[in-house]
């Protein structure tokens, strides 16, 4: 069985009472609609001979109104709470499943695409048992409808099927099937909305130049056309309209036609009449019972999607902790995507600055050390334990890392900073956020570390500084700065330089940089060219290479 | 937002006349049904005459046809209202947004909500069809049924219309509730889709801090949350069933329960059947189509056009421009930041450029740069100080005074040449000008085949100047590649390079004095950048460089060094000698005397 299948499986299983409700309501509700007209016919003809029984068939009809009216109300509730349920049980699963795995789903699914994944289709998945039962609710009625119909009168039946056969022939006839002209609209829409992106893209461009009422008509250019296929749209959605608008009513004509002639013969009642009427309505509806299935395909569809997503591996942790150790981290015959490092040596304490030019592997590297990523093969060590023996806690309190775009995650500024942490104390998030140089303007903020995160704008530089704070409140073994500071000023990134020296000293540092004066001043520089070591060791070593020179200059300012 | 709803109804008085005609004609089965059923079985089959009997059904037979032509020409009618309705909310949508983004160049354009504010216009449209529709034909439904009642037995009208009536009464009450409930259902799923959005951008984050129990732990609160929401919308939806129920089904009961008094007054079996052919096929589903339509329809169109009328929020105003007096730039003590609370990013700077001269200006990134363009350019006022462009505030010089080309480069959907002139055709000024241009003025005006459009004709550069113009920036083989100057550029094909060598030309074809190149030139390579900066130095007039590679420093006359608030300007020999940070970035290191 396919993985998308199996979990629209297990929402039906496992969404307990609810199915069952689902399914007494869809059951008794088309049982009792089915029910409905040949009583209400034994009624009107009870009443009409003036026989005794009318009461008790009029009871009867009261008691079916009531159970249709009780399964129509609980059905519709059970529908909505059950899809509700199912969806929330498997959309928590879903990114759960998500957070296990991290950045190994952003490097599969764009961010827009998981959000989808994560919403609409879980939601689509939710709804698979009440397609079921939908489908089912339908279909009893339509099936039970001509069953009934044949016990009035296999003659009315046939009439049924005769109808359907002919009505749709002579529609055809008269009217011409339109092809649908979906498209010419859709790309009008999609002409528009590019438009407008690239209008939005270029809006400096545009205030600088005063274009703005200029270029909102350019990007409505393609109104009227759209306007043209919409009305195209709509033209042959009416005619559609007709068809299915005929059918039935003219299908029921059909049936009292013929069932007057055998209400004139006298080989049926008036309440029967009444009742192969109403049968005839619901017989005919069988064709739309069967568009209920496309639900269920729809269902299953969106849960190959969602397979798809709980399909990425997660990474596993082991269960040891750290010996005491200062932080070395060493990469043993490590080769992943483009980058391979045989041997490298991290010294605990040390400052490590890795440079070479963009598509060097820098990232990578970074990466590896503080385990974002997954080497193909070979292993990452810190204080000699292997990176994937450590328990998940262990490794994420040892290692804090520091990138050039943070993406701040938390409500508040303290949340922000404290995402690495528990509930670290105020005197902690002081302590690191006076060493990231973040207390100036955290203390500017209205509300200091209080303030929401969404109502404060920050630059790119505050954003940094804050994501410095993040990871200092967290590494206690190892910080990766990956160009964590290249919106800095220089006279603060020095100063955050050493407010980490003095802070506590024994925090190694693996600094991925672009400046010169940052590679002059660590300890070891790792040189990586084309994915490999092309040099390690002091800067004014390094710097006799013109290769290594070249790195430097005539690259950005 | 009412008024748009009021102009797209009012707007087409003829449209209303004839989905009112139509709909008389549609609403003829909902008056014929039961009468004729109670007729054919009355008069007709079960008197014998079987005759009379197929006549009244051919009546009713026909009656169908003649509806469903009739319901087809309502929705051609109500398409008619929806169609411009529309191409209204569009107008207002696109329109808002440019001009925002105009007004605000230097927030982050958020491109994908204003896509999202599209799929909003097109729900908008179904559901205000919808919601026309449907109401339109509960009325004219109901009216039909009562008449026919009437008519077949005035005895059965007052079995079927009371509990119709106490229906319909109890859903209206439940509209609210139901109302509410939608839109806190929506509200929820909206927050939990803006969480799910945040912690997909914050996954490499949340993984690197170890974050992911709590992040779990807070996405299942939001899942929750919304999952209640979608539970209370249910149990609403039931209340809302049940009332259906009411108008619908009990009408049924009652109708068999009066069958004897109605029998007793004289009517036949036929007459009962007739009864509950009206409310079974006539009643019960215009309820239903009422309550789809207000319920699930006008719900949505209300929240539609909630979202569209906080995204559009009415254009700023403009002052009024002034001419420059000359293209020399002077700053005097200027001061920006961009929040109250941000440290400044310019901080007192006080610059002067003088006409003609060629300035480069680099830094780290964050270091101000784009800001100090944004200010030459008046894009942004500064706090404190003044930006003067040939003695004029900058913020309102003519835009044809000067030419900001910042790195993203807009080339839109359109010729070459429409790009290039882009800037050497007088901009919004069009005295007929109406901001709420209405395209379906001129319904068989199509655009496409005239890329003219009436904006961009009249002054536009000549072929010499153009081809000059081409040759001096080296990008005739661009114009080559794309296939001459009408070829119609489809934005996204060209390179990242190949926009900003459009953008330049149009830069250099401009008459403006003072042009400002923001990293304009990061994605040409390094002899390109060079034909392109030289060019613009020989054209005269004065030139802001924002150096995207250091290589720009060398070319210019002048070189400003901003860090951190921390500016020094000189030539390129005194930066290398008097700023660490200079020698640092031009690549300069010498090895510190060991002491």
């Amino acid at each position: 069985m396919l993985a998308g299948d199996r979990l629209v499986t297990q929402a039906v299983r496992r969404n307990g009472p609810w199915t069952a409700l689902l399914v007494a309501t869809a059951v008794g509700g088309a049982a009792a609609e089915l029910a409905l007209p040949y009583v209400a016919g034994r009624t009107v003809d009870a009443f009409v001979a003036a026989d005794p029984a009318a009461v008790r068939w009029l009871t009867g009809c009261a008691a079916i109104v009531a159970c249709v009216m009780l399964c129509e109300s609980l059905g519709v509730w059970a529908a909505g709470a059950s899809g509700a349920c199912a969806a929330a049980r498997l959309r928590l699963g879903v990114l759960r499943h998500v957070l296990g795995a991290g950045p190994a789903v952003t490097r599969r699914f764009p961010e827009g695409e998981i959000v989808t994944r994560a919403g609409l289709n879980t939601e689509e998945v939710g709804r698979a048992p009440e397609s079921v039962t939908g489908a089912l609710a339908l279909l009893v009625p339509t099936v039970g409808a001509l069953v009934a119909l044949t016990l009035i009168a296999p003659v009315l039946t046939l009439t049924l099927f005769a109808g359907i056969v002919l009505i749709l022939l002579v529609l055809n006839t008269f009217l011409r099937s339109t092809t649908t002209i979906a498209g010419g609209y859709q790309e009008a829409q999609g002409e528009l909305a590019a438009g407008l992106v690239e209008a939005l893209d270029g809006a400096r461009t545009i205030a600088a130049a005063g274009t703005a009422e200029r270029e909102a008509r350019r990007v409505l250019r393609p109104l009227p056309r759209l306007r043209r296929h919409g009305l195209l749209l709509w033209r042959a959605n009416a005619t559609a309209g007709v068809r299915a608008g005929l059918v039935v009513p003219l299908v029921e004509v059909a049936v009292l036609a013929v069932g007057g002639f055998m209400l004139a013969a006298g080989d049926l009642t008036v309440g029967e009449l009444y009742a192969a009427a109403r049968y005839a309505v619901l017989g005919a509806a069988l064709s739309g019972a069967l568009g209920f299935v496309g639900g269920l395909a729809r269902a299953r569809s969106a849960a190959g999607r969602v397979a798809e997503v709980l399909a990425v591996a997660r990474p596993r942790h082991g269960t040891r902790s750290l010996p005491p150790g200062t932080g070395t981290v060493e990469f043993r015959d490590v080769t992943g995507a483009d980058l391979r490092v045989p041997e490298l040596v991290v010294p605990g304490g040390s400052v490590t600055a890795v440079v070479g030019r963009s598509g060097s592997g820098k990232s990578l590297l970074a990466a590896f050390a503080a385990r974002l990523a997954d080497p193909d093969s070979g292993t990452v060590l810190l204080d000699g334990v292997p990176l994937p023996e450590l328990s998940h806690d262990e490794l994420r309190r040892a290692v804090g890392y520091a990138f050039e775009r943070p993406v701040l995650v938390g409500d508040t500024i303290a949340d922000v900073i404290a995402l690495g942490r528990a509930a670290p104390d105020d005197a902690e998030l002081d302590a690191v956020t006076r060493a990231a140089r973040a207390d100036g303007f955290v203390e500017r903020l209205p509300r200091g570390y209080a303030t929401p995160t969404a109502g404060a704008p920050l630059s790119g530089g505050e954003r940094q500084r804050l994501g410095l704070a993040r990871a200092f409140a967290q590494g206690e073994r190892l910080l990766v700065l990956d160009d964590a500071t290249s919106s800095l000023d220089t006279v603060t990134e020095r100063e955050v330089g050493r407010a980490l020296t003095a802070a506590n000293g024994g925090r190694t540092r693996l600094v991925v940089a672009h400046r010169l004066a940052t590679a002059a001043g660590a300890d070891q520089v790792v040189w990586l060219e084309d994915g490999v070591v092309r040099g390690l060791g002091q800067h004014r070593e390094l710097w006799r290479d013109p290769a290594y020179r070249a790195v430097f200059q005539g690259e950005r300012p | 937002m009412r008024a748009l709803l009021w102009r797209a109804l009012r707007r087409e008085p003829g449209q209303l006349v004839r989905i009112c005609l139509w709909s008389l004609v549609e609403a003829a089965p909902a008056f014929l049904i039961g009468l004729a059923v109670a007729r054919a079985i009355e008069d007709g089959f079960a008197a014998a005459r079987v005759d009379v009997g197929l006549a009244w059904l051919a009546a009713l037979g026909l009656a169908w046809v003649l509806a469903a032509v009739a319901a087809r020409q309502i929705v051609l009618a109500v398409a008619a209202i929806a169609e411009p309705f529309r191409d209204d909310l569009l107008t207002h949508v696109v329109g808002g947004a440019v001009r925002r983004a105009a007004a605000t160049p230097g927030a982050a354009q958020d491109s994908a909500a204003v896509t999202r504010v599209g799929l909003q216009v097109e729900l908008a449209r179904d559901a205000f069809a919808a919601v026309v529709t449907t109401v339109r034909g509960f009325a004219f439904t109901v009216v039909s049924v009562v008449l026919g009642l009437l008519t077949l037995a005035p005895g059965a009208a007052l079995l079927v219309l009371p509990p119709f009536a106490a229906g319909l009464v109890l859903f209206l009450a439940s509209l609210p509730l139901l109302t509410r409930r939608q839109r806190e259902f929506l509200l929820a799923d909206e927050r939990l889709a803006e969480e799910m959005t945040a912690m997909a951008g914050g996954l490499r984050d949340i993984v690197a801090c170890g974050a992911e129990e709590r992040q779990g732990a807070r996405m299942a609160t939001h899942v929750e949350a919304q999952a209640s929401a979608a539970r209370a919308l249910a149990r609403a939806t039931a209340v809302r069933t049940a009332a259906l129920g009411v108008g619908g089904w009990l009408p049924v009961v009652l109708v068999l329960a009066g069958t004897p008094w109605l029998l007793s007054g004289g009517a036949g079996a036929g007459v009962v059947v007739g009864a509950l052919a009206y409310v079974t096929q006539s009643l019960a589903p215009a309820l239903g189509g009422l309550v789809q339509g207000l319920g699930v329809s006008g719900i949505q169109l209300a929240a539609s056009l909630d979202r569209i009328t906080a995204a559009a929020q009415p254009p700023p105003l403009r002052p009024t421009r002034l001419r420059p007096a000359s293209a020399e730039v002077r700053l005097r003590e200027v001061t920006f930041a961009y929040g109250p609370h941000s440290a400044p990013v310019v901080d007192g700077l006080s610059l002067h450029v003088p006409e003609g001269e060629h300035l480069a200006v680099v830094g780290p990134s964050g270091a101000g740069k784009s800001t100090l363009a944004s200010l030459i350019s008046g894009l942004l006022r500064p706090d404190a100080g003044e930006v003067l462009v040939g003695g004029v505030p900058a913020d309102r010089a003519e835009p044809a005074a000067r030419v900001l080309i910042p790195q993203e480069a807009y080339v839109f959907r359109g010729t070459l040449r429409e790009n290039l002139a882009y800037l050497s055709t007088p901009p919004d000024h069009d005295p007929d000008h109406d901001p709420d241009h209405d395209p379906d003025h001129d319904p068989d005006h199509d655009p496409d085949h005239d890329p003219g459009d009436g904006d961009s004709d009249g002054a536009g550069p000549g072929a010499a100047e153009l081809d000059a113009a081409v040759r001096a920036l080296g990008a005739a083989d661009l114009v080559a590649a794309v296939g001459g100057y009408d070829a119609r550029l489809d934005p996204g094909a060209l390179s990242a390079g190949q926009r900003q060598l459009v953008a330049l030309v149009r830069a250099y074809l401009s008459p403006a004095r003072l042009i400002i190149l923001d990293e304009a030139t990061c994605h040409l390579d390094p002899a390109a950048e060079a034909l392109v900066e030289h060019a613009f130095a020989a054209r005269g007039g004065t030139l802001v460089v924002v150096a995207h590679r250091i290589t720009s420093a060398r070319r210019a006359g002048r070189v400003l060094l901003m860090d951190g608030g921390r500016v020094q300007a000189g030539t390129h020999d005194e930066l290398v000698h008097t700023s660490s940070l200079y020698a640092d970035l031009v690549g300069h290191w010498q090895p510190e005397p060991v002491s």
